[in-house]
């Protein structure tokens, strides 16, 4: 095909692969963000990747909204998004861990619930304190991944970073949080970029948007010159580029070499490169924790899909259940099929409605059978379509092979390793087969082997 | 606990993502393959009348009955409507000559299907392109009928050619019978432009290039075919040409354009990388060119393209796809 018809764009995006799934974002691209408190809030402890975290509050406790009610020793804090009472600390489900323990607090907002102002002088606070209130506040990766920042930003002794990548290229489909957050709160986008080049010492950040969110770049670009970071001290460049729509554009390895043409080694982070990269969302975390010592107490998340009756983009606090959220927004249609956390490329279905919003949870997609796929798959056929898909070059059709026959520890050769799971390769096969899956299954196979040999 | 109710919990299904999928299925595939076929039977019937239809028909039928019963003797849901054996009928039909008995391509179909396909596991998982089994079985099996039942076409004026193709004129002849074919061609009139349009003597579905290259446009613009093989085949097969005493008509002739685009373009029996299925085109057009100019036949895609399917597998592991990421590269 690109051999008959050669057609380029000269916007950047990165070197192979990828897919350009229906876009969907006309659902709720144009609907301002809502605030949404719900009577009761249900918090599972684990927020984010690594060790979960120890309740610190017991039924009938009293708590203010920004109170500490969980803790991992030595790392990220969760807050109470909401003043209230705990209600019960009990095993509940979660979003992916199936159950954890769920801290269940009943909203009941007082006078003298704290408004976290703007704190004095701090522009000029030292780093190391800055990293701290980062990890006080819980903050986390924002994008979906919940990674804990102040991890992210700590950099290893000897690390040579040059350029901030800040992503705003919400590559998913149907999501439009990121795209609201930057229309409405640019401001605040600019000043935690800029706060997070502090952090990690350098003068340059680039702010990744897609071709389809212009109107964010834009408003992005008409911020920036406004506030005039060049002459902040530290001054910071900071450049808006838009880079093609074509999923995964937001994935970190892809947007760097889209936007600095780097690659990132096998098995490496973007930091091998000189580059970190936050989400926009996890921006604004660090400049709340900063500026006004706020925790992480609420996130934006778009609601959407032919399956809901009104789709919109809501501020909740962590721990919105999912049916808060159904019933806030009409409910659901007949033909709802699957319930889905985060986007319809890599989000996680549910199965019950009583699973609630978590630090990393970006959106909450309720699909109908017209828009998602139920098929039995089908023998592979070698169209070779996931190859051409993967963005990573690697070989899911003959990973799935090897896995029909049983012999998930010889996929290494095709990379399995290296996959991490944007499902392009699933998206494009006419046969159906849950290649991603297959990757997962073999991947799990190589830690169990890794864990019986240590 | 609710602002609104809510109605009965719907029937949730889980599964890992992704959830949408680009809306291309292997049905949609192989039926869009059939439907670009058709173009060369049209001209078939236009050219030879009727029995090309029967023909085509017969072999359609061997095919499905074979998927059918075998679907069902496996106890697994019919494959009949992935439309993958009536692309194998269809294209078993069009290596066949326009005159052979109505019953053989049944046969052929049938013995195609169960010795290439079912017998392997079904579609996916054949080593060799389903019809050029068939066309080769049917060769040892029926060899009289399979190289003398040719038609004389209705249009166009090379009519010296009704009891063989051109090709095995050739290669009986040399450069005599390439005179001897030039002179039927009265003044004026344009060999190429016969070969090219197809009013030729020939296989069922060969003998047009330009209906091949409707119908390979047509595959070309949704995307199901690559340029890669198709390409490599015919350079390879230029390449051989040059030992030709008619170069021209060795390119327009036998069925290197119908091998070509749909038969070594076949998913399943080719590989996936640009690299890999240039090798395999390449392989194909020198391949056929040996058949043709030193081998025992006058025409070689068949044989050709089953040697490289053989390759296949080798030709995957041979030319991988390149990684994203610089390799050795410390983190």
């Amino acid at each position: 095909m690109s051999l008959l018809f050669w057609r380029k764009s000269a916007l950047p995006t990165f070197s192979r692969g990828g897919v350009h799934p229906d876009e969907h974002k006309e659902l709720t691209e144009n609907l301002p963000i809502e605030d949404f408190i719900p009577t009761n809030v249900y918090l599972p402890v684990s927020q984010s990747l690594g060790p979960s975290a120890e309740p610190l509050v017991a039924k009938a406790t009293k708590v203010k909204r920004g109170d500490v009610i969980a803790r991992v020793p030595g790392g990220v804090s969760l807050h109470a998004p909401v003043s209230g009472i705990v209600k019960g600390v009990a095993t509940g489900p979660h979003a992916s861990l199936v159950y954890d323990t769920v801290i269940t607090i009943q909203t009941k907002p007082g006078d003298d619930d704290p408004q976290f102002p703007e704190q004095p002088g701090w522009q000029a606070l030292p780093v190391a304190q800055m990293l701290e209130s980062i990890r006080d506040a819980g903050v986390v990766g924002l994008g979906g991944a919940a990674f804990p920042t102040y991890r992210k930003l700590a950099l290893p002794k000897g690390a040579k970073v040059d350029t901030l990548v800040i992503n705003g290229s919400e590559c998913e489909p149907y999501l439009t949080c990121d795209y609201r957050l930057m229309l409405e709160e640019s401001e605040k986008v600019v000043l935690g970029s800029w706060l997070i080049a502090k952090i990690i010492g350098v003068a340059n950040c680039v702010i990744g948007v897609e071709d389809n969110k212009q109107p964010a770049a834009e408003k992005m670009r008409q911020t920036i010159a406004g506030l005039g970071l060049e002459k902040m001290e530290p001054p910071v460049k900071m450049t808006v580029v838009v880079t093609q729509t074509r999923y995964p554009q937001g994935s970190e390895k892809q947007l760097v070499q889209s936007l600095t043409g780097r690659l990132v080694p096998k098995g490496g982070l973007p930091l091998a490169v000189g580059v970190v990269v936050q989400n926009v969302a996890t921006a604004i975390a660090c400049l709340d924790a900063i500026r006004n010592a706020k925790p992480v107490m609420e996130r934006v998340l778009t609601v959407s899909g032919r399956g809901i009756q009104s789709p919109r983009n809501l501020r909740v606090p962590i721990g919105t259940s999912v049916e808060d959220i159904v019933a806030h927004c009409g409910g659901y249609t007949n033909d709802l099929v699957k319930i889905l956390l985060g986007g319809p490329m890599m989000g996680r279905t549910i199965a019950d409605l009583d699973v609630s919003v978590t630090k990393g949870t970006s959106g909450l997609l309720f699909l109908t059978a017209a828009e998602t796929s139920i098929t039995r798959y089908q023998p592979c056929i070698s169209c070779g379509e996931c190859v051409d898909a993967c963005p990573m070059g690697l070989e899911p059709n003959r990973v799935s092979q090897y896995m029909e026959v049983g012999r998930p520890l010889e996929t290494e050769q095709f990379g399995v390793k290296e996959c991490f799971e944007c499902g392009c390769c699933s998206y494009s096969c006419p046969s159906h087969r849950p290649l991603v899956q297959f990757m997962q299954v073999a991947k799990a196979a190589y830690r169990r082997q890794e864990r019986k040999t240590k | 606990m609710s602002e609104a109710e809510v109605t009965s919990p719907p029937t949730l299904h889980l599964s890992s993502g992704p959830h949408i999928a680009s809306g291309r299925t292997t049905a949609q595939i192989m039926w869009m393959v059939n439907l670009s076929l058709l173009p060369a039977l049209l001209w078939a019937w236009a050219v030879f009348g009727w029995p090309v239809l029967a023909i085509a028909a017969s072999s359609i039928l061997g095919c499905a009955t074979a998927e059918y019963l075998s679907c069902l003797i496996s106890k697994t849901e019919s494959t009949l409507p992935d439309g993958s054996a009536v692309c194998s009928g269809l294209l078993l039909a069009y290596t066949l000559p326009p005159a052979i008995p109505v019953w053989m391509p049944f046969i052929g179909g049938l013995l195609a299907i169960v010795f290439t396909k079912a017998v392997f596991g079904g579609l996916g998982y054949n080593i060799f392109n389903v019809a050029l089994v068939g066309r080769a079985m049917m060769m040892a099996t029926f060899p009289v009928e399979m190289t003398t039942r040719w038609l004389t076409p209705a249009l166009g004026n090379v009519d010296a050619v009704s009891s063989a193709t051109v090709l095995a004129q050739i290669k009986l002849g040399g450069p005599e019978a390439v005179n001897k074919i030039l002179a039927t061609v009265p003044d004026g009139g344009h060999l190429w432009l016969d070969f090219f349009l197809g009013m030729r003597a020939g296989s069922v579905g060969e003998v047009s290039v330009l209906m091949i290259m409707l119908g390979a446009a047509f595959l070309l613009w949704k995307g199901i075919i690559k340029l890669y093989i198709p390409l490599s085949v015919l350079a390879g097969v230029a390449v051989m040409a040059f030992f030709s005493p008619a170069p021209t008509i060795y390119m327009l002739s036998g069925g290197i354009w119908l091998g070509a685009f749909f038969m070594a373009t076949d998913y399943v029996t080719s590989p996936t990388t640009a690299k890999g299925q240039i090798i395999f085109g390449l392989g194909i057009g020198l391949l056929t060119g040996i058949i043709r100019n030193w081998g025992g036949y006058p025409e070689g895609i068949c044989y050709a393209i089953m040697l490289m399917n053989i390759l296949t597998p080798a030709l995957n592991d041979w030319f991988r796809p390149k990684r994203l990421t610089a390799d050795g590269v410390p983190s």
